[in-house]
């Protein structure tokens, strides 16, 4: 067991050398088939450990000396098993879909394929990990992969200023974490997360340095800015990094310190209190700010924001269901998510643009594109039959469970939004008219290897929001044991919860999906065979609007602008982090200007400097 | 005690081959991007041969007078470059004679340079002891506030001379003061406020100063300063973990400045003029070089998977073993700074796009690439594999 424990780290690694050492010689797609492979391998190799684990055994591998006396060693349990599952799942299927995507890309393939696989790399090595230390390593990894591969196009403004807004806003808070460990460490004497010393040593203060790295990470309000201006990395950079899997540390960061402690003893309920705040302030934000959106990748990365808001809050409800709630949610947005990313990347590589405002009508020209889209787009929202569905009403139910009334009530608020934007999207891109530059721009369905990265995600939605219990049994439930809760939970088909008190609720929902369904396959039954157009006649609050003219994304927005422009205001946090630059830069230019001065006489300052520098020695 | 009793590393060793790697990558590097004429080739091997020698062990005394040979040749070094920087030279000369004055009259006191240094001094020996090592060794280091010889230095010389002055030469007298630092511990032990403050201060004021540069061998000047903050500290702690911390931190230092120095050189070389925050998308042009000057940045800010992490996260620690969560936070704050003005640069001066009206540039020499590749796979091996080399020394 021990072997594979090594095998994926060793895969990935393996492909950096060989995309580096010769990559020259290989054609940009050989390259993205090679990068796929490895991955797969190492994705494969997961898999076979996932029944060890499930028994509920774990995997211990020292595999060298790293640092004079600090082990590189592993420590596999059900956690770092749903992570090491998602970044290398989705990261293949992302790959997959990075073969026809960047086939056309003339510069920096190598680069693209080594970033990708070292932060994948970097990613499996920080779940896996058990040396704190080696935590903190690959928490800075994978940051500075963000970094180049948000980045990738470095010659263009957009691209390198936000990549310069990741590493800051995502580097500087890391700082948390490299004091929380070391504190930990100087009171503990070991990097070990697995000590049990490490549980006395966890204190408040470790903990909200731990949570404000996390929160940097995994985009939690109000440290979240810096993802909507990454949207300017090449596609499948956004549907691994900032959807699936880099947002997703600080997720792993907050469960894993379930770990550390023992709940409810050395774990206080002060603590989920500020978790669920944090998560529910952030999905409300995130929600909010994804409303007024016209770019499809900045909605998308807004509701990536809201969606790691659910996330957080289940995380800090502290119960066994929430936990797991929060797991199987994770698991779920990292499948949407990424599909809805790489739609978009096949969207703008179609017709060029992403400003939902010039767009409509692609159903019609990219058909398939946009079926997975509506696939994932169900899901996100919640609608029965997807792991989405299953993954809000596992929260709900959480919520309700612990008696968290205001958790619950905000999320199936925020619920409403999600469906209110995601129509949005979907009714701009893909329905009403065609515009008539985009007519003339001949667009063209996705290439069928990006479909096929697309539909094996979406595939998965629907597998998972079917049967969500295979994903629950035997991945959810061994992470939430991993973190010392007792898992007395069981699932059947579509989420349906059989030992909560939800049961008859839950078979209420299934009744009602029925009904659904089959009032759905009446309706296209009665329906007549030819449709003349497919744009909907909305009521304008006047006269009825021309024939060429409906409700499009920009009226949307203006809406959602007019209407939230105070909170809009209220809650941006970057005015704040604006004033302290402006505060940092004026320090320096008063500083120089000061030195500057004394800096032209420089023997003369040097010898006062010095006098006054002996004086305090003498006076001391 | 030595440090190699402290540590367990062969420091001497460790800095002897690692200054030999640089001082060769530095003379490959000077071959295709001329540093100066042949006296700068004569006077810059000299400069190297006084401070490998001061690395075996040798006396104190005869230890600090190679020491201070090869900073006068340094001097020389910096004096044959143009006016400006015979200008700067000549600061330098001055300060430096204060320096050496006062750490050999230090020294001479403590009873180091007569033969058995002092154990415990009454207190007005001790206090003029004190006072004479800071005031000498904040100048030869550039500390701030008493940095003036440095700026004016790196920005009139050409880059490897630089690179010869604080990546090496301080370097090894940095390791000097380490080694005090075990000889004659009631120098630091009854003044660590002291120490501490001036290392606090040179990273903030040596942070603070970079950002408000505009010339790029400036600001890699005040960066310097910066680093220098740190290392002082971790020595200033006097913790395995603190020496060790600081002893890494600076092999790491003098690495990521060839790269810094040298990036800078070879767009300054192709662009024909200083490089300032006004050049634009220089990446485009020099890429290689770019990549070397983000990797170095990224180095000595201790980001990992570089060297520099290796010796920053010791230090991190040896600063909160010594102050607790405060120190820890003030070292972090630090570092943000750091990065603010790092990234400034990177983000000014080498990516984005291309500047239209830019000057015509030549290409980057391929053997001056080959050795910043070189040493970013180096920074890189380092930082993944620290272990490997602590076994080997």
């Amino acid at each position: 067991m021990s072997v594979l424990a090594v095998i994926p780290m060793a895969a990935l690694l393996l492909g950096v050398i060989i995309q580096l050492t010769c990559g020259h010689f290989f054609s940009r797609r050989v390259k993205g088939w090679l990068a796929f492979i490895c991955c797969l391998v190492g994705f494969a190799a997961i898999m076979t450990m996932i029944p060890t684990i499930s028994s509920g055994k774990v995997i211990d591998v020292t595999l060298f000396s790293w640092d004079k006396s600090l082990p590189f060693q592993y420590h596999i349990d059900g956690l770092s098993i749903i992570f090491a599952l998602i970044a290398t799942g989705i990261g293949s299927a992302v790959l997959l879909y990075s073969v026809a995507y960047m086939a056309h890309e003339q510069d920096g393939v190598t680069r693209f394929y080594a970033l990708m696989l070292v932060f994948i790399a970097g990613f499996v090595n920080l779940v896996c990990s058990g040396n704190l230390l080696l935590i903190y390593f690959s928490w800075e990894v994978i940051g500075l992969c963000s970094y180049f591969l948000v980045g990738f196009w470095y010659k263009e403004s957009k691209s390198v200023n936000g990549a310069r807004k990741v590493l800051i806003m995502t580097h500087i808070p890391g700082y948390g974490l490299l004091i929380a460990v070391l504190l930990l460490f100087s009171r503990s004497g070991t990097f070990l997360w697995t000590d049990p010393n490490l549980v006395v040593s966890f204190t408040t203060g470790i903990f909200l340095l731990m949570l404000f790295a996390a929160m940097a990470k995994s985009v939690m309000y109000p440290l979240h800015t810096w993802i909507p201006e990454a949207m300017n990395a090449p596609t499948p950079v956004s549907a691994l990094l900032h959807s699936a899997c880099y947002v997703t540390a600080g997720v792993y960061l907050i469960a894993r310190m379930y770990s550390f402690s023992v709940p409810g003893i050395h774990w206080p309920m002060a603590w989920n209190t500020l978790i669920m705040i944090i998560g529910c302030i952030t999905m409300v934000v995130g929600a909010l700010f994804a409303i007024k959106q016209t770019d499809l990748k900045r909605l998308l990365a807004f509701s990536t924001i809201s969606q790691l808001g659910y996330i957080i809050a289940g995380l800090g409800l502290g119960t066994s269901f929430g936990v797991a709630a929060a797991l199987f949610y994770c698991f779920s947005h990292g499948l949407f998510k990424g599909t809805l990313f790489l739609c978009a990347g096949a969207v703008q590589q179609a017709t060029g643009t992403r400003d939902m405002s010039k767009l409509g009508g692609l159903a019609k020209v990219m058909p398939n594109t946009s079926r997975i889209w509506i696939v994932v787009t169900a899901a996100i929202v919640g609608v029965p039959l997807t792991n989405g569905f299953v993954a809000k009403w596992f929260l709900y139910d959480a919520a309700l469970a612990s008696g968290q009334w205001i958790v619950l009530i905000i999320a199936w608020l925020v619920s409403t939004l999600t469906a209110f934007y995601m129509l949005k999207a979907t009714v701009s891109v893909f329905y009403g008219d065609m515009p008539d530059w985009l007519k003339q721009h001949q667009v063209k369905e996705a290439p069928f290897l990006m479909q096929m990265g697309m539909a094996v995600l979406a595939i998965l939605c629907i597998i998972f929001g079917l049967a969500p219990q295979i994903l629950t049994q035997w991945v959810i439930a061994p992470g939430v044991k991993a973190l010392g809760f007792s898992w007395n939970l069981s699932f059947t088909w579509l989420g349906i919860q059989t030992t909560s008190n939800s049961f008859y609720g839950a078979a209420g929902v299934a009744i009602v999906v029925l009904a659904l369904v089959i009032g759905w396959i009446i309706y296209r039954l009665m329906q007549p065979r030819a449709i003349s157009s497919p744009s909907a006649n909305v009521f304008t609050g006047g006269d009825p609007l021309p024939a060429d003219d409906s409700v499009g994304t920009v009226d949307f927005a203006d809406l959602a602008e007019s209407s939230f422009q105070p909170i809009y205001k209220a809650v941006d946090p970057d005015p704040a982090y604006l004033l302290a630059w402006t505060g940092i830069k004026k320090l320096s230019s008063v500083t120089h200007r000061i030195l500057q001065s004394i800096e032209d006489h420089p023997f003369i300052s040097t010898i006062i400097l010095a006098v006054i520098l002996f004086s305090v020695v003498w006076l001391i | 005690m030595t440090m190699t009793v402290l540590t367990g590393i062969n420091w001497n060793v460790t800095f002897s081959i690692f200054f030999i790697v640089l001082i060769a990558s530095i003379a490959v590097y000077s071959w295709v991007v001329p540093q100066g004429n042949k006296r700068w080739w004569g006077l810059a091997l000299l400069l190297s041969v006084l401070v490998l020698v001061a690395l075996q062990p040798v006396s104190e005394l005869v230890r600090m007078l190679l020491l201070d040979a090869a900073s006068f040749v340094a001097v020389a070094l910096v004096w044959g470059q143009s006016l400006l920087a015979a200008k700067a030279a000549k600061t330098y000369l001055w300060l430096l004679i204060l320096a050496v004055l006062c750490v050999g009259a230090g020294l001479y006191l403590a009873g180091i340079l007569g033969g058995a240094a002092l154990t415990q001094p009454g207190i007005v020996e001790t206090r003029l002891v004190v006072g004479l090592l800071i005031v000498g060794f904040a100048i030869k280091f550039a500390l701030f506030p008493l940095y003036f010889w440095l700026p004016n230095v790196a920005k009139t010389t050409s880059p490897m001379t630089t690179v010869l002055i604080v990546g090496i030469l301080d370097i090894a007298e940095f390791v000097e003061l380490a080694s005090l630092r075990l000889t004659i511990p009631w120098v630091f032990d009854g003044y660590k406020i002291l120490w501490l403050i001036l290392a606090l201060i040179s990273m903030f004021g040596g942070a603070l100063m970079a950002l408000a540069q505009r010339d790029l061998k400036r600001m890699l000047a005040f960066s310097t300063i910066d680093d220098m903050g740190y290392l002082l500290l971790g020595v200033l702690i006097g913790s395995s973990m603190g020496f060790t911390g600081a002893m890494i931190g600076a092999l790491c230092h003098a690495l990521f400045k060839v790269m810094l120095f040298g990036s800078v050189g070879i767009a300054e070389k192709g662009s024909g003029g200083p490089i300032t925050l006004d050049n634009r998308g220089l990446s485009s042009r020099f890429p290689i070089s770019g990549a070397a000057f983000i990797i170095g940045a990224l180095g000595i800010i201790g980001i990992p998977p570089l060297f520099g992490f290796v010796g920053r996260w010791r230090l991190y620690l040896a600063g909160i073993q010594y102050g607790g969560i405060g120190l820890g936070l003030a070292m972090a704050g630090a570092s943000a700074l750091t990065i603010i003005y790092y990234v400034r640069a990177i983000h000014k001066v080498w990516l984005g796009p291309q500047q239209e009206d830019g000057p015509v540039t030549k290409k980057e020499p391929k053997i001056a690439v080959i050795v910043l590749i070189v040493l970013i796979a180096a920074a890189l091996f380092l930082g993944l594999f620290p272990g490997f080399v602590f076994r080997q020394v």
